[in-house]
């Protein structure tokens, strides 16, 4: 796949003769008058600084990005006055309404305004002055080992999708390098808490991660985005309240304070992108609809994965005495059924009307939550 | 001199120590969220809406009622419920693990979170930690309840 | 192209009246608790960097472990955890430590989380709502942002296309790609930003730099790729960003630059680093290098006829079009452009390829330019 230059430029004359005009003094100055808009832009508000939305002017704007892009397929910045021979970088998200949402600028400042550092912001040490007993220590482990698994799922998919969207998409683009860094930032802090426990990893989940491949490698944008920000982000949210609420240790609560914000930022993408995906193009809605009760059952592969489920009924109990797992299990049906119904309330607001009416995982769900 | 809870100068008085305090908030990012409280008292109710932009909580005013579709979301709960939750804050300095919102709100049992759109629901999450924080400047207010 | 799991959930039985089962009765499989793996206790080394990646490097959650070829884990597994069969491929390109280690990964990531800075916030926009550049610098430093706001998003594209294909047990370099594609949609907004606030918006696109990005990001493998982009381009715009810095005409774009600089010297050191190892490491690749670095630098002196770049510069090095500032301009620019040849020979040099010089064309461009500069009475 590598990608050969035209020539061997340096045995070519016209470099030669290019670089020794202008270094002898001769400036050509061919730039000086370029064909694009003057601008100067000012932060309308001091304390927030300059955001994209103070730059969002005329012809360099975000709002004047077409919904199809025919003549821009190189690097060139928006708004610079392209000219001579570009490359094509083949780009095949080229549509506006299969990645936009109108939330996207707001969300990358969000993102960069809300950072944190999991090796100092959680005071790991903590665990080592209080320990967890045993048995609450290896759920714990297995549920962030689980937690990893979503995380480089996560990740991976803003990674595969960048370099396929068109450069026009600055904002979005740059909103999706922030998404990767905040999963390995995720990954990360799972990683650190599920070891420094001292229960080691536990096992990687066969059901979660057939589930996870399938939304990873969805065919198009808006299908994958639907899954992997919507859906997936989704239960990332639920299960970081979920494990913050019943928190085993201060480790434990404080990560997961991060981490529910970190991961509602992936939801709030999710619906705005599907929102502006239907929005924009009414006609997907049946096919888009179809996907989601082809791979709705994912849901279940997650959520029902024993890898995902025994812990949490040991964490939300606070044991494996049989009056702990007891109350484990009526908190852990509570919580499904919160994940669900959060689920679909985002689907409706989205623009697919009657999901949970429609929905073949959703009366599993309630069976399941009720049989507790 | 002890503030009352509830009440806008309760809120205001967080709204002053939050100024006070913009490094820590700054640290925390932006926060960009109109939300409502609702105190409920022996079936009568109490509503406040705050709006917080950039780092600050810009606005706080009392009303008679929370229009869902003006606010992300709201917190509702009962007044002890969230007296509780402010005594806590003031023994510890913040709160403790089974008295912040989060915990208070997670299955609506103590405090619920009312919505009208899931995208404003998730701001609480997206803003957390500075709207924990927020509340856990309670710790440095004389509070009193009526 | 989609992936279908090899169960339909929903029509599972099995699973769905297992979970059933263990909601109802309480009485739970936890096979999990069995997982053959190793027990670590992790400390802080170091208690105010934190815990860091390098405090797990432990048994076999550690990097140092990593064996050359990566057998034992093609699925989505975090390293060291049970892995059993029924796991999916994630169909990693890239299993091979040597292609992808660098000694310090881990550190370079942790420094990146650390090291995060917000264009919008800590950079002093206000400040320059008094500054009135005059017209020739306003545009030449327009000029040159509109160029730097085009290179550096192919700095998110080339490793964010990699990151997928790495095996997860790869997680540290993952990791690090991550955080560098974060680092470039930065760069690439304090650009953009500082363009439309100088009065004069963008300037023109760089069709021969263009060419650059394309060999940039489609290369036959990540070795080359990193090659190419951490070691020659980034290595490029980091002298030219020393330089950059050096040139400017505001307080604030000092400050950008110095910015951009911290997290540009990362990607550099992660990719000197990288380079080393592959060479210790995977002897037989010696030659691919080299024969990318044959095109890296073919593309790389094609740039020197970008003309709307180099005469930007000049103005911006010379303080504006008067004859004596375009003479001091072209000096600068000269030293500038054999400084960048120079620390690259270094670099390869350091990293174990001396060799480099010797085949190298590009050298002897350098060695021309050099001594044309030295009779024209240019101090180096
Ligand atoms: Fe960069
Ligand atoms: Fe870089």
């Amino acid at each position: 796949m590598a990608f050969y230059a035209d020539k061997d430029y340096t045995t070519d004359q016209t470099v030669f003769e290019a670089v020794n005009q202008v270094m002898s003094g001769n400036l050509t100055l061919f730039w000086y008058d370029a064909k694009t808009e003057k601008v100067k832009g000012k932060p309308t508000d001091l304390r927030r600084g300059l955001t994209y939305k103070d730059l969002d002017l005329g012809s360099y704007g975000y709002s004047s990005i077409p919904e199809n892009l025919r003549t821009s397929q190189s690097m060139v910045a928006r708004g610079s006055e392209k000219w001579g021979n570009l490359p094509d970088m083949g780009y095949v998200v080229n549509r506006k309404s299969e990645i936009w949402a109108d939330n996207v600028t707001y969300l990358y400042e969000e993102d960069k305004s809300r950072r944190w550092t999991p090796a100092v912001d959680v005071p790991w040490s903590d665990l080592d002055a209080h320990p967890i007993a045993a048995p609450i220590e290896a759920a714990c482990s297995q549920l962030y080992t689980f937690l990893q698994e979503c995380a480089l799922v996560s990740m991976d998919f803003a990674a595969r999708w960048v370099p396929l969207v068109n450069q026009d998409f600055i904002e979005q683009k740059s909103w999706m390098c922030a998404q990767m860094f905040n999963w390995a930032r995720l990954n990360e802090a799972f990683r650190k808490r599920a070891l420094c426990g001292g229960a080691g990893l536990g096992r990687a989940s066969v059901s979660g991660e057939q589930g996870l491949k399938e939304w990873l490698w969805a065919d198009s944008y808006p299908k994958g985005s639907l899954s992997i920000n919507l859906s997936l982000g989704g239960i990332v949210l639920a299960i970081c309240r979920h494990v913050a609420a019943f928190a085993p240790s201060k480790v434990d609560r404080v990560l997961m304070g991060y981490a529910m914000q970190d991961s509602a930022r992936q939801t709030a993408y999710g619906s705005g992108q599907l929102r502006y995906y239907l929005t924009h193009r009414p006609a997907e809605m049946s096919a888009m609809q179809e996907y989601v009760d082809d791979s709705e059952h994912v849901m279940l592969a997650l959520l029902g994965s024993p890898e995902l489920i025994e812990p949490l009924i040991i964490i939300s109990g606070g044991g494996l005495q049989k009056d702990q797992v007891q109350a484990g299990r009526a908190a852990v049906a509570k919580f499904l059924r919160l994940a669900i119904s959060e689920y679909f309330e985002r689907l409706e607001a989205a623009g697919l009307a009657a999901s949970r009416t429609r929905s073949r995982i959703a009366p599993v769900v309630e069976r399941i939550s009720a049989a507790a | 001199m002890a503030i009352s809870f509830p009440s806008t100068d309760y809120f205001e008085a967080l709204k002053g120590k939050m100024t006070a305090q913009q490094e820590k908030f700054r640290r925390l990012g932006f926060i960009d969220t109109t939300f409502g409280v609702k105190v409920g008292n022996n079936g009568k109710a109490r509503n406040f809406v705050l709006e917080f932009e950039v780092f600050d909580l810009k606005n706080v005013r009392e009303v008679d009622a929370i229009d869902l579709k003006k606010v992300d979301f709201m917190i509702e709960g009962d007044a002890r419920v969230w007296r509780e939750m402010i005594e806590n804050i003031h023994r510890n300095g913040e709160a403790d693990s089974s008295h912040d919102l989060n915990t208070l709100a997670h299955f609506g049992e103590q405090l619920k979170i009312v919505y009208d759109d899931p995208d404003g629901h998730d701001k609480l999450y997206r803003f957390m930690e500075s709207i924990q924080k927020f509340f856990d400047l309670s710790s440095q207010v004389e509070v009193s309840f009526s | 192209m989609a992936y279908l799991s090899t169960t339909n959930y929903l029509e599972d039985k099995d699973f769905i009246d297992k979970w059933l089962y263990t909601m109802r009765t309480g009485e739970m499989d936890l096979s999990w608790m069995k997982a053959a793996t190793e027990k670590v206790k992790p400390h802080e080394a170091n208690s105010r960097r934190g815990l860091t990646y390098r405090d797990l490097d432990l048994g076999s959650y550690g990097f140092t472990g990593v064996p050359e070829k990566v057998r034992g884990n093609r699925s989505y597994a975090p390293r060291g955890a049970e892995i059993p069969a029924g796991v999916p491929d994630a169909q990693p390109w890239v299993s091979r430590k040597s292609e992808v280690w660098a000694f310090n990964t881990e550190s370079y990531y942790e420094e990146a989380v650390s090291r995060q800075w917000n264009v919008t916030t800590d950079i002093p926009w206000e400040r320059l709502d008094s500054v009135e550049l005059p017209e020739t610098i306003g545009k030449a430093l327009s000029q040159l942002m509109t160029f730097l706001t085009e290179v550096e998003m192919i700095a998110t594209d080339t490793p964010a296309m990699w990151l997928p294909r790495l095996n997860p047990d790869f997680i540290e370099v993952k990791a690090f790609i991550a955080a560098q594609a974060m680092d470039e949609a930065r760069h690439t907004e304090a650009f953009r930003k500082r363009a439309l606030t100088t009065g004069w918006g963008l300037m023109k696109a760089s069709p021969v730099n263009e060419m650059a990005l394309k060999h940039l990001r489609d290369a036959d493998s990540f070795s080359e790729m990193s090659v190419a982009l951490h070691l020659v381009a980034e290595g490029n715009v980091l002298t030219m960003f020393r330089f950059s810095e050096y040139l400017s005409p505001t307080d604030v774009d000092k400050r950008i630059f110095r910015l951009v600089m911290q997290d540009e010297a990362r990607h550099v050191g992660y990719g000197m680093q990288h380079f080393k190892y592959v060479l210790e490491n995977f002897p037989e690749k010696r030659e691919v290098l080299h024969a990318h670095l044959d095109e890296a630098e073919n593309i790389s002196f094609a740039g020197s006829a970008a003309t709307e770049l180099t005469e930007s510069f000049i103005i911006l090095a010379g303080g504006g079009l008067k004859k004596e500032n375009i003479e001091e301009g072209i000096k600068i620019t000269t030293k500038f452009n054999l400084k960048q040849m120079e620390e690259h020979f270094e670099r390869l040099d350091k990293c174990g390829m001396p060799e480099r010089k010797q085949r190298s064309k590009l050298y002897q461009m350098y060695e021309m330019g050099r001594a044309a500069a030295e009779a024209a009475g240019i101090k180096l």
